[in-house]
């Protein structure tokens, strides 16, 4: 290991279990390995050109012959076996990154790892490859059992790597099938070495000098029947030199086994393992249901103690068994496969009950990777639940990290297996898809269990918590929420604390669950508390999610009361951590991207915040909670409100969550919705009267109630609202801006001007860092007239009316400043823009619009107005500059 | 769909035991596996295990019935 401290990404994969150090290891050579010189000088290739195949079938002796190869160089290549889990892309690439790491040839620490077991962002193949092109001498990279990788993502990505690596990288995958890299192109290019299944089958003198190594003394005449036979397959011709060796007459034996016509690696398998000891082949079977096995291993599913010794002896002869270094071994793929045949006929019944011995085993080393996959396998629910809930992994059903994985697995679940852990199992996965009332009841039934046991093991109680304040969150009970919270802190004391450092990700997602109830219940200083605690702790892989989901209430509660940069800026690092890993992240709620859309609508970037909003709805499966749905609602209504649909806006208000409690805060937004679409329709009385059930005393509902109030001419109660407003906590410039806008018109209604025009230029002030338009252009026609006059269109100037700001640009994010589009474009006109972009004419336009000349000028008339411009090449810039195309 | 399968070489009765789902028979020196195949998924799944199983196989086509 080094000795700078580095991240735990570095040692641990996207799951968070430790690097599997067998992947990594250059396979050994038994003694029987036969050099073959013609294949290791074709082998050299590989050197120069960037894509090397070495392609055969099953036991054609590829793995062996790159190890030779490999084992020759002056540089040791990095060398990674891949494993069924690596087939997914994050995993692929942080074993990828690790191989590089076991040569000797990391990549720099700048590169980013893979944080989801599914994923990897094209940023990060850009830096891996833009990390590997400097290399002089290249990295060789040798993927050995390539053909486990099935995900097409993972090929498609390889070839990015490798087009952009240029000479610094030399690919070697040896594969069963053929890769799905576009493998024409580097053939064409003459960027490849290929071996295939013909050049690595044995010659008649290859195959004599390999049975010679076996002991065996043959004519080249028998030698070459032997290969016609096996077709060159060096499985088969070990096979057959195996069986051979304990014959008392090898020649004859193999000159009879040329004759037969059974399939080859089926016969010659039954030879070879009728000739081993009754304990050798009674080990054999039994492992058979083992990907690798240690001695102790093979002991717990014999029964016995012999397994080091036979398997020495195995690995020695070379017969089945292949060593992986740090004493473990595996059976070869090829007979493995045979072996478990064998072992279902004769004894039948018996692969459960491996299994459930291979679990118990697994379990006990601390392997819950292994434990869950035989536990299946033996259909032991009672235990495997158990052992999920035992290591208090229960969390990893909400991840994003493992969720599908464990889904899958438990999905086999037998419905009649009992005990409280498998109920906590079908209630996380319930949970996980939101089916409150099925995760709810299996919850209850698992906590009917505890009351009945007489001792409560704390992990279950712990796991159950987190359940509990998981389904309080769904169902908008904060007292619920706040019960589980403390149950949690209760049984906390007695959870082995190796397990709580393992699982980050439990009490993590607890305090997230809680701070959603209390945002919920419009606690908003007590849901800061328990938000930032996860926020504020050590980021990692498994509690990435949790952290998204607090940052993103954190970024609601800024936003509700009017601090919109702050909420834009945890919204924003909300979602960048899902966006690192591809559109689709790891399934939260969306609570980012909903508050990323309130910010666009207050910024008056409408066409933004829609897409924003539908990134949030397209999320597969999203939580349901009634806090992100009052959220989205509020959103789409106050766009709606903001485009001029009043009807749309009234029933887009309307969340549809069945919470246990009502939330003040999403109430009232649908109230001042409500109100403000009366007021819109011009029913001023209807808007007044909706504004009598507002019941939240927060200042941004105050001051949007003034607003209206003053609208339909109650100045009175407008400014006693104002002045109602409490000072303590002040509210940010959302609230501000639109509470000087409404003292502004209530002074401008008096004939007050000095002081309307005071509390205007201060409203613009204020709202102009952080491009807050929505206020303004709620306030009504009373503000245009001002805001046209010196000093105020100085100030408005650049962000919310056209022309030069003798201010400069905003401060903001960068980017530049955006003045207003005071009218949505209609379909029609952006239509017409976006075809005005691509330079087609007029005519161009109208043909492909199924429309006449003139209505496209038309449209362009209305749409040079709306973008404040006078020429084509003017209106196709302002339509970039404004993010409509 | 029904598939059959053809493979190089006679199968012993225990090899055939890893294709549960299938029907065997052994004819000339070859073995016809055969029977219902539910989808393409399956299908290439057969193939993998034949692979897996170092089979070599000569023929592979869909059946009537």
């Amino acid at each position: 290991m080094e000795s700078s401290p580095t991240p735990a990404g570095h040692r641990v994969d996207p799951l968070g279990d430790p690097f599997l150090r067998t992947c990594f290891a250059l396979p050994a050579r038994p003694v029987t390995f036969l050099p073959r010189p013609r294949l290791t000088r074709h082998l050299d290739q590989a050197l120069r050109t960037p894509l090397t195949m070495v392609n055969g079938a099953a036991g054609a002796g590829k793995t062996l012959l790159v190890a030779d190869w490999a084992a020759g160089l002056a540089r040791a290549p990095a060398w990674l076996t891949v494993e069924s889990e690596e087939k997914r892309p994050g995993m692929f690439w942080a074993y990828f990154l690790h191989a590089l790491r076991a040569c000797g040839s990391p990549v720099s620490g700048q590169v980013d790892r893979p944080a989801d077991a599914n994923r990897v962002s094209r940023r990060m193949l850009s830096a891996i490859a833009e990390d590997l092109e400097g290399r002089s001498p290249a990295v060789t990279v040798v993927l050995d059992e390539y053909d486990r990788v099935t995900v097409p993502e993972v090929a498609e990505q390889l070839d990015f790597v490798l087009q952009h690596a240029g000479q610094g990288l030399r690919l070697v995958l040896v594969t069963r099938t053929e890769p799905m890299l576009s493998l024409h192109r580097y053939r064409a290019a003459g960027a490849l070495t290929e071996i295939r299944n013909a050049d690595l089958a044995f010659t008649p003198e290859e195959a004599a000098a390999l049975l010679g190594r076996h002991g065996l003394s043959l004519p080249v005449a028998t030698a070459r029947a032997l290969v016609q036979r096996t077709r060159g397959w060096a499985a088969g011709l070990r096979l057959s030199a195996l069986a051979a060796q304990h014959s008392p007459d090898p020649e004859t034996y193999l000159k009879e086994f040329e004759a037969g016509r059974s399939t080859v690696a089926d016969f010659l398998l039954a030879e070879v393992l009728k000739r081993q000891p009754t304990q050798t082949q009674d080990l054999l079977l039994r492992v058979s249901v083992l990907d690798r096995l240690c001695p102790d291993l093979a002991n717990a599913l014999t029964g016995r103690s012999d397994a080091d010794r036979i398997l020495s002896e195995l690995c020695g002869s070379n017969a089945f068994v292949e060593q992986l270094g740090h004493s473990w071994y595996r059976l070869h793929p090829l007979f493995g496969e045979i072996l478990r045949a064998h072992l279902r006929v004769r004894c039948p019944g018996l692969e459960p009950e491996l299994h459930r011995r291979a679990a118990r085993w697994l379990r006990g080393a601390g392997s819950l990777r292994g434990t869950l996959t035989h536990g299946a396998a033996a259909g032991d629910w009672e235990f495997t639940a158990g052992a999920l809930v035992d290591d208090l992994a229960i969390g990893q059903f909400f991840t994003g990290l493992r969720s599908d994985d464990l889904a899958r697995l438990f999905s086999r679940m037998d419905p009649g297996a009992g005990g409280p852990a498998a109920d906590l199992v079908r209630a996380a996965r319930d949970l996980s898809q939101s089916d409150l009332d099925h995760g709810t009841a299996h919850l209850r039934h698992a906590e009917a269990r505890f009351a009945t046991g007489t001792a409560d093991p704390a992990t279950a109680q712990l796991c159950c918590a987190l359940l509990e304040a998981l389904a309080a969150r769904l169902s908008g009970s904060p007292a619920r929420a706040e019960r589980a919270a403390e149950a949690a802190d209760e049984v906390q004391p007695g959870v082995p604390s190796h397990l709580l450092d393992k699982h980050p990700e439990l009490p993590a997602l607890l305090l997230t669950h809680l701070g959603s109830a209390r945002v919920w219940a419009g606690r908003f200083e007590d849901a800061r508390v328990s938000l930032s605690k996860v926020v504020g702790s050590p980021a990692g892989a498994s509690t990435l999610l949790a952290r998204e989901e607090s940052l993103g209430h954190l970024a609601l509660i800024d936003y509700l009361n009017g601090w919109t940069d702050r909420a834009e800026h945890k919204a924003l690092e909300a979602v960048s951590g899902t966006e690192q890993c591809g559109p689709f992240g790891p399934a939260g709620s969306g609570i980012g991207r909903v508050v990323l859309a309130a910010v666009a609508v207050d910024r008056d970037e409408l066409a933004r915040a829609e897409a924003l909003l539908d990134e949030a709805d397209g999320q597969p499966g999203a939580l349901h909670d009634p806090v992100t749905a009052a959220g989205r609602a509020m959103v789409a209504a106050r766009l709606q409100l903001a485009r001029g649909n009043t009807r749309a806006a009234v029933e887009a208000a309307d969340p549809a969550v069945s919470a246990d409690v009502a939330s003040p805060w999403a109430d009232s937004a649908e109230t001042l919705v409500t109100s403000a679409a009366h007021l819109a329709e011009g029913r001023g009385e209807s808007a007044a009267e909706v504004l009598r059930q507002l019941g939240d005393g927060r200042p941004a509902c105050a001051v949007e109630a003034a607003r209206i109030q003053l609208a339909v001419g109650n100045a009175g109660a407008a400014i006693d609202l104002l002045d109602g407003v409490p000072g303590a906590r002040p509210a940010g410039p959302a609230v501000t801006v639109r509470a000087s806008l409404v003292r502004a018109q209530a002074a401008d209604a008096s004939g007050d001007a000095v002081s309307a025009r005071r509390l205007v230029a201060q409203a613009l002030h204020e709202a102009r860092r952080e491009r807050l338009r929505r206020p303004f252009l709620d306030a009504g026609r009373w503000l245009r007239p001002l805001l046209v006059t010196a000093p105020l269109n100085q100030l408005a100037a650049g962000w919310l009316r056209p022309g030069p700001s003798p201010y400069g640009p905003p401060a903001g994010l960068g980017g530049p400043p955006w003045p207003i589009v005071v009218e949505e474009l209609s379909a029609r006109e952006q239509d017409v823009l976006e075809r005005l972009a691509q330079m087609m004419s007029t005519q161009e336009i109208a043909a492909d619009l199924f429309v006449s000349v003139n209505t496209v000028k038309t449209h362009l008339k209305s749409l040079y107005r709306k973008l404040g411009v006078n020429r084509r090449s003017d209106a196709a810039r302002r339509g970039r500059d404004l993010q409509l195309l | 769909m029904r598939y059959e399968i053809r493979v190089d070489g006679m199968m012993s009765d225990t090899l055939a035991k890893a294709f549960p789902e299938l029907d065997h028979v052994v004819m000339s020196g070859q073995t016809v596996l055969y029977g219902f195949v539910v989808d393409e998924a399956q299908l290439y799944g057969l193939l993998a295990r034949c692979q897996s199983l170092g089979l070599h196989v000569l023929e592979m086509r869909q059946v009537p019935g």
